[in-house]
């Protein structure tokens, strides 16, 4: 009993000292590099800096944190390990089949459309939207303007080639989202990579763009921003959310993923939910 | 008011008519008495004048009898006669006497019969008795003288007379008092009209005055009750009543009720009041606090103090949720909590009664005023219940005293809080559980956040996983093809071993004696173009000067070409030293302009340096090597190009676009392009240019020049600097090659040379080929025409690094033999077995005993079974729910896809087929 108890002290000690090297961490990859992680969601961070101690058999954070600052690509490769690319096509394909149904009759009356895909990791979020809006005939007079912290990912999203591996689900997706043709129209591939048409390229913009950081930069009618706030703390989903609703036009659309919600943040009140569940939000 | 003698409605009312009934009486009584005086009276003249008048007569008549008996015996001397005269002479006696006895209130008639009795006595006297004795003396002379003077008749006569005026004296008495008797009557008459009169009055004034002292009290009551009807229920009218009767207490009670519905009504609004005041409260504390404040307002208190039940551990709490001292809600008094029976107030809850106290327990505590503390007067304790339990109780002290009406109210309105009480601690309960539910929300809210985070992450990680798997397994795979081809090798090179040594021995001594037989003519031109270009005696023009210096820089590019040969077979039996060393870049453009410019100038080309700002000075590379890469490069470029231009560009690659490999090895990599507009390179030689001592085609030795050693030395030196050559080119056109180099301060170590050797020449025409062309693996241009059903389309394929088409299954399910013929042909040249089927049945047929197939092509409209039925029945009937199907749909109707799909259809592609497509979704579909 006294031992256990003891040893829960310990751990707690333990835990609190690590909390204070990843502050310290955090700091530190801030002042060297820019990228803001210090109000990123603990667990997830902590796991990701467990998952690369491992890797290099590292004991603490702080030895951690000593090659991040001496040792020369280390902070690269720790950077890479924080950014979570994990994507789709047509993720959770209900969401699209709802913007097209429901979003996508009200974008047709504007002249011009501007979105923003805020954390568009390696792009297939962006390209299945293009699609859409090619489908839907909206495809000329948009502009879609694709963000992620990450130059990498955005690197590869500008080829446009996603493996092959994955277009058999892809496919399953695009058509459950209520696709209009056959998604092989869209792409070529080889035996490694689909390699999407350039045309559907066209009108998107690529650029890195730093949520926590970095300003609002146009108003959008819609914002796409799905399962990158998962990876951020309440304060800064809110400050987020309000970036966005500073973005957003009025009776702009929002669009978030589908574990995330609006309910809890002091926006909500301004955005009223379309069509269930499916996390799309109309400003109003 | 009570104790005031009370004169009622009823002994009004009675007493008024007793009082008339007795003065009826009384008047009923003296009359009769007045009437019986008067018949008395009457009856007594009646009896008295019939007896004087009886006697009266009766004497008279004696005295007739006397007279007859006198006469009789006188004329008969009968003595008979005499009989009836001595009776009569002895009752006249008494009859007078009785008579005269009768007449003793009136002389006049006793002298009158006395009279009478005289002259009686005379008659007697003188005329009876004489004449009696004279007879019976028989002396009838006597009796005639004496008869002759008869002297008694004169006396009877004055008797009658007597009588006579006795008589009518005697009548005339009776007639007065006859007339006495009538006048008293008539006073009588009178007096009962009087008395009627009088008692007439009486009643009247009597009735009058009782129904006025009743009707008045009355309309009061009525006027005030009205006042107060049309004063719209102002109750604070009373009733004034003098009189003290029934009247008055309907007043009085009228009054009560009014009171009591004054009461009530104060009540009533009070009630409404604090109802209203804590409506919408949303808290206890808040409740208790204004409810305490209303309480104390309405009943006066100079403090109290609010408890509520709260349940822990099982047992009941009541706990202070509010208290005032003099309507002063910041003063804290009264205990913090009790438990049920502990004290006055426990006990109050036990009982589940209210206490009021007047006699105020010793240790209770004491009101403060300002003044200092004073005990309060009475105190109230009120539990509050809800459905039976105490839920709350309410303790108030007060200076003076609590009304019947203040503890009504305090009563009534707690009949209703305790609902009130339960309503806002269900509320606060509500509230509280919404909270705890938004609270457990946002909680898992940020679960299934963190859920999502950690799935992702899981999702990265075993991408991750299987990517370096892969890599293991195809290392693993190349390493055991390596093994099993090096097995064989060694085998080969233990035999050919031998050969080598000989061939070897040949070669070194073919190399060695090329050099002596090369380096002796070049190394007099050498020294002899050096001593021209210095042009001691100044002979030769400016311009022959600087050909004698090209002559001699270009020998010694010769001679470092022939000692590179040499390096060429170094670098192939691994033995050429690399001699990693600072270059500074800055001199290079010179270098190269001061090289070429004279070719260029020679040729007509324009010949172009670029140098970009960022390039840095320092460079570590073989500095010999590089340059001899530029320089064989800008030849060629020379050589192959006959108008336009060559550029020689010099740029760093950005760290951006470094790959991940790259970016490995070092952070500085140098791109040198070359660019010519020359005759160009056919797409299918690209390769073959690199080949090393590749001499097959003569046609290409002879048209690009050289001994073919050209572009293989650069290829090798280039990767033995750690880099490597592209080229882009179309004939006609013109080549753009690019070296790409690192710059490595400390060498180039192994295995990074390896995986640099593995991606070395990148060529392709694709136009959506990522503009920066250093992706690795597009070895292989493969340009073909294929046949397309409807019309002839130029495939771009790009290069399969395996083919994934070589032994799979398809089987073709279609009736059109034209469609058929023209997927097996284009499918079987990429090593695909083909399976044909007619329509749905055969497809099931073949399905059934062929477990091998890998992919199924689908026609919808065919005979016997269409597509859709076919696929159906694939997921159904066969159960092969993986097994990819691809439908091959007629364009326009949206409603076929989703027929195909609802069937069951894993993609689907329209018709006409584009082979290009085809095989797209056959890689999509081919890959597990
Ligand atoms: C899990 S991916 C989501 C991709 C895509 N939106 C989807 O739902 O399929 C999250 C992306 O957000 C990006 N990201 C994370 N933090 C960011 C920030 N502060 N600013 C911009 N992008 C960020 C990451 O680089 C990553 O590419």
């Amino acid at each position: 009993m006294d031992k256990q108890g003891e040893n829960m002290k310990l751990e707690e000690v333990y835990k609190q000292h690590e909390d204070l090297e990843i502050d310290f961490l955090l700091e530190a990859i801030y002042r060297l590099s820019g990228f803001d992680f210090r109000q990123y969601n603990r667990s997830s961070i902590s796991r990701r800096i467990h998952n690369r101690m491992n890797i290099n058999g590292i004991e603490t954070v702080t030895g951690l944190l000593e090659k991040v600052i001496h040792e020369e690509h280390f902070l690269e490769s720790l950077l890479n390990d924080f950014s979570i690319n994990v994507t789709e096509m047509f993720r959770n394909p209900s969401f699209f089949k709802t913007f097209r149904k429901e979003v996508v009759p009200i974008l047709r009356k504007y002249p011009e459309i501007r979105i923003w895909h805020a954390g568009c990791a390696t792009g297939e979020e962006v390209y299945s939207m293009a699609i859409l809006l090619e489908e839907e005939g909206l495809k000329d007079k948009a502009v879609i303007y694709a963000t992620d912290m990450n130059e990498q990912v955005l690197e590869k999203a500008r080829k446009g080639a996603f493996p092959i591996q994955k277009m058999q689900a892809y496919t399953k997706n695009y058509m459950l989202a209520g696709g209009n043709y056959a998604f092989s129209e869209y792409y070529k591939a080889d035996d490694q990579y689909a390699y999407f048409h350039p045309s559907i390229l066209e009108n998107i913009i690529f650029a890195q763009h730093n949520l926590v950081t970095d300003q609002s930069f146009n108003e959008f009618h819609v914002i796409i921003c799905r399962n990158v706030l998962i990876y951020f703390t309440a304060d800064l989903q809110e400050q987020v959310q309000h970036l966005f609703y500073e973005s957003l036009s009025p009776q702009g659309f929002l669009g978030l993923g589908d574990k995330e919600t609006l309910r809890f943040s002091q926006v909500t009140e301004k955005y009223q939910e379309i069509a269930g569940n499916e996390r799309i939000y109309q400003r109003v | 008011m009570e104790n005031k003698w009370k004169f009622g409605i009823r002994p009004k009312i009675t007493i008024g008519y007793i009082i008339i009934i007795v003065c009826l009486f009384a008047s009923v009584i003296i009359l009769n008495n007045q009437i019986r005086s008067l018949q008395q009276e009457r009856n007594f003249l009646l009896q008295y004048n019939n007896k004087v008048e009886t006697l009266t007569n009766n004497v008279e008549k004696f005295v007739m009898d006397m007279q007859a008996g006198q006469r009789g015996f006188v004329i008969t001397g009968n003595e008979i006669y005499l009989e009836p005269y001595y009776k009569a002479a002895g009752e006249w006696q008494i009859e007078f006497k009785e008579l005269y006895q009768l007449m003793a209130d009136k002389p006049d008639q006793q002298q009158k019969l006395q009279v009478v009795r005289e002259t009686t006595d005379l008659w007697i006297e003188e005329a009876g008795e004489n004449a009696i004795r004279l007879k019976r003396d028989n002396d009838d002379a006597a009796i005639q003288q004496f008869y002759a003077n008869d002297r008694g008749r004169e006396y009877m006569q004055s008797i009658r007379n007597q009588f006579n005026d006795f008589r009518e004296s005697e009548r005339e008495i009776a007639q007065v008092r006859a007339e006495e008797l009538d006048k008293q009557n008539n006073n009588l008459t009178g007096g009962l009209f009087g008395l009627l009169l009088t008692v007439s009055i009486i009643a009247i004034v009597i009735s009058s005055q009782v129904s006025k002292s009743i009707v008045r009290t009355i309309n009061d009551v009525t006027q005030t009750i009205k006042k107060i009807a049309s004063n719209n229920g102002d109750l604070k009218e009373r009733i004034h009543v003098n009189t003290n009767d029934e009247i008055n207490e309907l007043a009085n009670a009228t009054n009560d009720l009014l009171d009591n519905l004054d009461g009530r009504e104060w009540l009533q609004t009070n009630l409404a009041e604090i109802v209203t005041k804590y409506q919408g409260v949303a808290s206890i504390e808040a409740l208790a606090k204004v409810f305490m404040s209303e309480i104390a307002k309405m009943t006066n208190s100079s403090s109290g103090a609010f408890y509520v039940r709260e349940i822990e551990d099982n047992r009941n709490h009541f706990i202070k949720n509010a208290s005032f001292a003099d309507n002063n809600f910041e003063k804290d008094i009264g205990r913090e909590s009790f438990r049920i029976g502990q004290g006055l107030i426990g006990q109050c809850v036990q009982e589940k009664q209210t206490f009021i106290f007047n006699e105020i327990p010793e240790d209770y505590r004491y009101i403060s005023t300002g003044l200092g503390e004073v005990p309060p007067r009475s105190i109230f304790i009120v539990p509050i219940l809800f459905e039976g339990d105490v839920i709350a109780v309410m303790e108030l002290a007060t200076m003076s005293e609590y009304s019947k009406l203040q503890q009504d109210l305090v009563k009534q309105i707690v009949e209703t809080f305790g609902l009130s009480i339960n309503s806002v601690i269900g509320r606060m309960e509500i509230i509280r559980l919404l909270n705890e539910s938004r609270a457990m929300t946002e909680e898992l809210q940020v679960q299934s956040e963190e859920l999502q985070t950690q799935s992702e992450e899981l999702q990265m990680q075993t991408e991750e996983l299987t990517q370096i798997n892969e890599q293991l397994e195809e290392k693993t795979k190349d390493a055991e093809t390596k093994n099993k081809e090096l097995e064989k090798i060694r085998k080969e090179l233990e035999e050919k071993a031998e050969q080598l040594t000989l061939h070897s021995n040949y070669k070194s001594e073919f190399l060695a004696n090329m050099s002596h037989e090369l380096r002796t003519p070049l190394n007099s031109i050498l020294i002899l173009s050096e001593m021209l270009a210095e042009n001691d005696q100044g002979r030769l023009t400016d311009e022959d000067a600087e050909f004698a210096n090209v002559i001699h820089s270009s020998g010694e590019d010769l001679l470092s070409l022939i000692n590179d040969i040499l390096d060429l077979s170094k670098v192939e039996a691994g033995k050429l030293e690399v001699l990693f060393e600072e270059v500074n870049l800055s001199e290079l453009p010179q270098h190269m302009e001061h090289v070429f410019s004279p070719i260029a100038q020679k040729k007509n080309l324009e010949f172009h340096i670029f140098k970009e700002d960022d390039v840095i000075d320092l460079f570590f590379t073989d500095e010999k090597r590089f340059q001899q890469i530029l320089k064989n490069l800008l030849s060629n470029a020379f050589k192959f190009t006959e108008e336009g231009s060559v550029a020689l560009t010099i740029k760093q690659i950005e760290n951006q676009l470094q790959t991940e490999e790259m970016r490995a090895i070092s952070k500085d990599w140098l791109e040198v392009t070359i660019a010519d507009t020359g005759i160009g390179i056919p797409a299918d030689k690209h390769e073959l240019i690199f080949e090393t001592f590749q001499q097959a085609d003569g046609a290409t030795v002879r048209k690009f020049g050289g001994t073919g050693l050209g572009l293989s030395i650069c290829k090798q030196f280039a990767r033995l600097l750690g880099g490597w050559i592209t080229l882009q080119s179309e004939e006609g056109v013109g080549s753009v090659f690019k070296l790409v180099v690192p710059s490595l301060p400390n060498g180039l170590i192994l295995d990074k040379h390896l995986n640099i050797d593995y991606s070395e020449v990148a060529v392709t025409q694709s136009s959506y080929e990522p503009s920066t062309a250093f992706v690795s693996d597009l070895a292989r241009l493969d340009v073909q025409k294929q046949t397309v059903i409807e019309k002839d389309e130029v495939l771009v394929s790009l290069h399969d690094h395996t083919n994934v088409f070589q032994n799979k299954n398809i089987l073709i399910v279609d009736d059109d033999y034209r469609n058929i013929y023209a997927l097996k042909t284009a499918l079987e040249k990429r090593g695909v077995n083909i399976l044909v089927a007619k329509d749905g049945i055969e497809c099931l047929d073949i399905l059934q005993d062929n477990t091998e197939i890998d992919i199924v092509l689908m026609d919808i409209m065919m005979p016997n079974m269409d597509g859709y039925e076919a696929m159906y029945r694939i997921r159904n009937d066969l159960q092969l729910k993986e097994l990819p199907v691809i439908a091959l749909t007629a364009k326009a109707m949206k409603n076929d896809r989703d027929k195909c799909l609802e069937a069951g259809a894993s993609d689907y592609i329209s018709k006409p087929l584009n082979l290009d497509q085809l095989f797209s979704v056959l890689r999509v579909w081919l890959v597990s």
